[in-house]
């Protein structure tokens, strides 16, 4: 696996010596792989450079950011891109910002909300890329996906610098799309690597408008962290109601009427994780709010632009949950864990305390679609949950499933996933069935749901897409040494 | 046990990179967001608490592999413990001790740092972690202060390695000597008696020299009769309060350190800082007064079989909630004229002064670049001066300014309350 001498110098001297490494202790680090070696490039010309050294020596390459558990080959080169975490600007006036891929949306984010803006933050979190392709809490008001990339820079596998939408024509990222080549249809990676090949280098990012405080007023110490206040025209609820179609229905008006700054098609039991400080106080927190809870639910951020606009909200807002019978969670309208929720939500993006604290690990399966579909699904997925759950394999969540509309519409993300022990081989091995039958179950009954390892099969649904899409692939990556997509964050 | 014991936790570590910044909530912008000197100047995530958890589980399962890297990363850390405060706003499991229980192993294996080897020859032939220069208690001539091995005091005054024998640094010492003569304290020092606390030893890795420091300490303490001790060092803060009572050895002891016992005079009105000071400043928490000097939660128990990491009895953690961070805050703001601003990174999650975990010594490079960082930070705040309460920040701070030509002064907490009552 080892790069020869002379290969290991070339890479040198394109970054130098402080900034590559092949020693193996290192690698347990970097997923647990045995890379080839690990590179450090600072600016987009030393990516140039590795990349068509990679090219030159038929060398696979991975560029990661942050980085989460994932799988990954022997022998690659692994490009951690930590050294590239500038942001280059930030455009007010038209509402974007030039960000490399090492700068996390919680940076992004605060220097944004100085000035009025704001970004969508994946559901990753906010200590991952700013650049990321992804869903997350904010979705109803500033989208997801690779909606919110605009032009972008984009070393290719074979080690050309493509600059897409207005940045191909002009100086300028205001655009994805033109004037200058698009290429959407190709860039639609997670960044990086997702699965694009190559590595995005520069982003443009949309930016929308932040109606709240510049900072939040936070109090106390970690982990207990609380607002002295709640910003004005701001409020964060949890409301559960009768039925799945009560709560559809009332998610559908909200999104008609676009009061919601957030609509989160939270569970009780991400409630429980986000506002408690340990596993324990988690499962309580669970058991107890799960007694008050009359059906599935969501949480809602309000945010008025002004006292009149807040107040508007609110009475719109009590209109539709109180036609849908929903019922708020009185707990979550205490100021401290209002406060609470509305930093994890906002600042945080939930997650961790949401999926890995429990055991360690978990195991999702997104699915993207009109939601009152996607929710069948899921309530199936969630059925399909309860026997790991009766054995003690994975946490007792209810089996519950979350989810959200994008851009204040029908249609969004529904998720589901099992929190377990990846140390237990039996938990380890239920979950991994679960995930591939309803993964395989979504796909039979024409949901758009990520099946790794089974593109053919996806691909017949879908107008033969991989065929083209590996044809892609070759005319781009004609050595192969970007061969590898999945979102690493 | 050792490293062995935290293998679970080791194991929980999802690589979500946290550790390298602050709180998330916490981020106000681009600039200072990162929280862990070591991974801010290496890069490699093999620097980054992550890093090392994920290696030291692989190493748990295929066995040791010293590499001059693998030594590079684990001596170039200085175990500030910013990492766990960040990684346990989320997640439930150990961060510092299993990074500890590395560098303990890594020295019981004999793949020590010369340079720290070094140190930790001078403390057992000198009992200090500096080099000896004259006696230990000779910065108290002429001060007329009890000798607590021979008097019946209430509260030893513990002056620490660096504050006893650096000359640029006695000035703590006798700060700290006239404020509580002022306040009317019935305190003694052990002058040349006085031991190293071992805390630094600790977190080089030399578990056994800290012990025998602690044990000796513990004797000379015992002997004495005293009740109280009051350390003007974060570093033997850390130690007395801390590490003494995880290995069962503090007793009844009540640990100090003189800002919590000034904040404490001055409420009490037994101190009344008068003087005008006329400062503007900005404070930095020292890690071993701050997140580490969390007091330490005895526990044992077993994992709960089962999905979720817990444990019977249930774990508490030590996340840094409980670090002492307002005493020196209140004191500041005791003093006339002094305008405190606060950093970006503070109390929990403030940014180490780089001496740390022998860096100092094995690195100094690093702990040079660890603290320009921070003093770049405090002249962001446009104080005039950086305030900090352990000597090993003072000295950190003023090799830092030296060589950068800033024109931020250092002050340690007692000289400006030392100004405010003379």
């Amino acid at each position: 696996m080892a790069l020869s001498k002379d290969v290991y110098a070339a890479f040198e001297d394109v970054v130098g010596t402080e900034y590559i490494c092949d020693d193996p202790v290192i690698m347990p680090s970097y997923h647990a792989t045995e890379f080839a070696a690990v590179i450090l490039p600072k600016n987009t010309a030393e990516v140039q450079s590795i990349v068509r050294l990679c090219n030159k020596h038929k060398l696979p390459f991975r560029p990661v950011c942050t980085g989460w558990t994932g799988k990954f080959a022997k022998g690659f080169l692994y490009l951690d891109l930590r050294r590239m975490n500038r942001i280059i600007e930030i455009n007010e006036k038209n509402m974007y910002a030039v960000v490399e891929p090492y700068v996390i949306s919680a940076q992004l984010q605060a220097e944004t909300m100085k000035r009025g803006l704001h970004l969508n933050l994946k559901g990753a979190g906010s200590n991952c890329s700013a650049m990321l392709r992804g869903h997350g809490h904010l979705d109803q008001t500033t989208s997801g996906d690779d909606r919110n990339h605009l032009a972008i820079e984009w070393v290719t596998p074979a080690g050309d610098i493509i600059r897409s939408g207005s940045l191909g024509s002009s100086d300028e990222w205001f655009c994805g799309d033109g004037p200058g080549p698009s290429l959407r249809s190709i860039l639609t990676s997670a960044v990086p690597p997702g699965v694009t090949p190559g590595v995005f280098t520069k982003a443009a990012l949309k930016l929308y408008h932040w109606p709240g405080p510049e900072k939040f007023p936070i109090e106390g110490v970690s982990p207990n962290y609380s607002l002295s206040e709640i910003p004005p025209n701001f409020l964060a609820r949890y409301f559960s109601f009768p039925s799945v179609e009560k709560m559809f229905e009332a998610e559908i008006k909200i999104g008609e009427s676009e009061i919601a700054f957030e609509l989160m098609g939270f569970n009780v039991a991400m409630v429980a994780a986000n506002i408690t400080t340990s596993n324990e106080e988690e499962e309580r927190t669970f058991k107890r709010l799960s007694q008050e809870v009359q059906g599935p639910g969501f949480f809602i951020i309000l945010a008025g632009n002004s006292a009149a606009d807040f107040e508007y909200k609110k009475r719109v807002l009590h209109h539709i949950v109180s036609a849908a019978g929903g019922k708020s969670l009185a707990p979550l309208e205490d100021p401290r864990t209002e406060g609470i929720l509305l930093c994890q939500c906002i600042r945080i993006s939930a997650s961790i305390r949401e999926t890995f604290r429990p055991g360690g690990a978990f195991s999702s399966i997104p699915v993207m679609g009109q939601r009152d579909l996607t929710i069948r699904w899921a309530i199936g997925a969630g059925k399909a949950k309860e026997p790991l759950i009766a054995k003690g394999l994975i946490v007792d969540d209810g089996g519950a499933f979350f989810g959200w509309g994008v851009e204040q519409g029908h249609l969004g993300k529904t998720e589901i996933f099992c929190k377990f022990d990846p140390q237990n081989p039996t938990a380890k091995e239920a979950v991994e069935a679960w995930h591939n039958d309803q993964s395989a179950r979504a796909f039979r009954e024409r949901y758009f749901a990520l099946l790794s390892g089974q593109n053919e099969e996806v691909g017949r649904g879908l107008s033969n897409y991989h065929l083209w899409w590996n044809k892609i692939q070759k005319a781009l990556d004609p050595n192969r040494v970007a061969p590898e997509a999945g979102a690493l964050v | 046990m050792g490293l062995e014991q935290y293998k679970g936790d080791m194991e929980m570590c999802c690589r979500c990179s946290t550790c390298k910044f602050i709180p998330m909530q916490r981020v106000t912008g681009h600039a200072y967001a990162n929280v862990c000197p070591s991974i801010s100047r290496y890069n490699f995530h093999s620097y980054s608490a992550g890093g090392r958890m994920n290696i030291g589980a692989a190493m748990l399962k295929q066995g040791m592999n010293y590499t001059d890297r693998l030594l590079d990363i684990v001596y170039n850390c200085q175990m500030c413990g910013a990492c766990g405060v960040s990684c346990n706003y989320a997640m439930d499991m150990e961060v510092m001790e299993p990074i500890q229980e590395f560098r303990i192993k890594c020295v019981e294996d004999g793949k020590t740092h010369p340079a720290l080897d070094k140190v930790i020859a001078g403390l057992r032939k000198h009992d200090s972690m500096v080099p000896p220069s004259g006696k230990r208690g000779d910065w108290a001539s002429g001060l007329n202060l009890k000798d607590a091995t021979k008097e019946k005091v209430d509260v030893l005054f513990h002056v620490g390695c660096l504050t006893s024998y650096d000359k640029n640094l006695q000035k703590l010492a006798k700060a700290t000597a006239k404020i509580l003569q002022k306040a009317g304290v019935n305190f003694g020092i052990a002058g040349d008696a006085e031991s190293c606390c071992g805390g630094r030893a600790y977190q080089m890795g030399y578990k056994e020299d800290f012990l025998r420091q602690a044990n000796k300490n513990m004797a000379l303490i015992q002997q004495a009769g005293v009740k109280t001790v009051v350390t003007a060092s974060a570093d033997g803060y850390h130690a007395f309060k801390v590490l003494y009572d995880k290995f069962n050895l503090k007793g009844s002891l009540e640990v100090l350190h003189i800002s919590e016992y000034i904040a404490k005079l001055i409420q009490d009105g037994k101190l009344k800082p008068r003087n005008k000071v006329g400062l503007s400043v900005t404070y930095h928490d020292p890690c071993g007064l701050g997140r580490l000097g969390e007091p330490w939660i005895h526990w044992n128990g077993k994992k709960i079989p089962g999905d979720r990491f817990v444990f019977d009895p249930p774990k508490v953690y030590r996340r840094g909630t409980q670090g002492v961070y307002q005493p020196p805050r209140d004191v500041l703001h005791s003093l006339p004229g002094v305008k405190l601003t606060e950093m970006t990174r503070i109390k929990e999650y403030a940014w180490c002064c780089g001496a740390g975990g022998g860096v100092s010594d094995s690195n100094p490079a690093f702990a040079q670049w660890t603290a320009r960082e921070r003093i770049e930070e405090a002249e962001s705040t446009g104080a005039e001066a950086i305030v900090t309460a352990c000597p090993w920040c003072e000295k950190s701070f003023s090799e830092a300014i030296r060589a950068t030509g800033s024109n931020l002064k250092v002050y340690d907490l007692v000289e400006l309350v030392e100004q405010a009552i003379s």
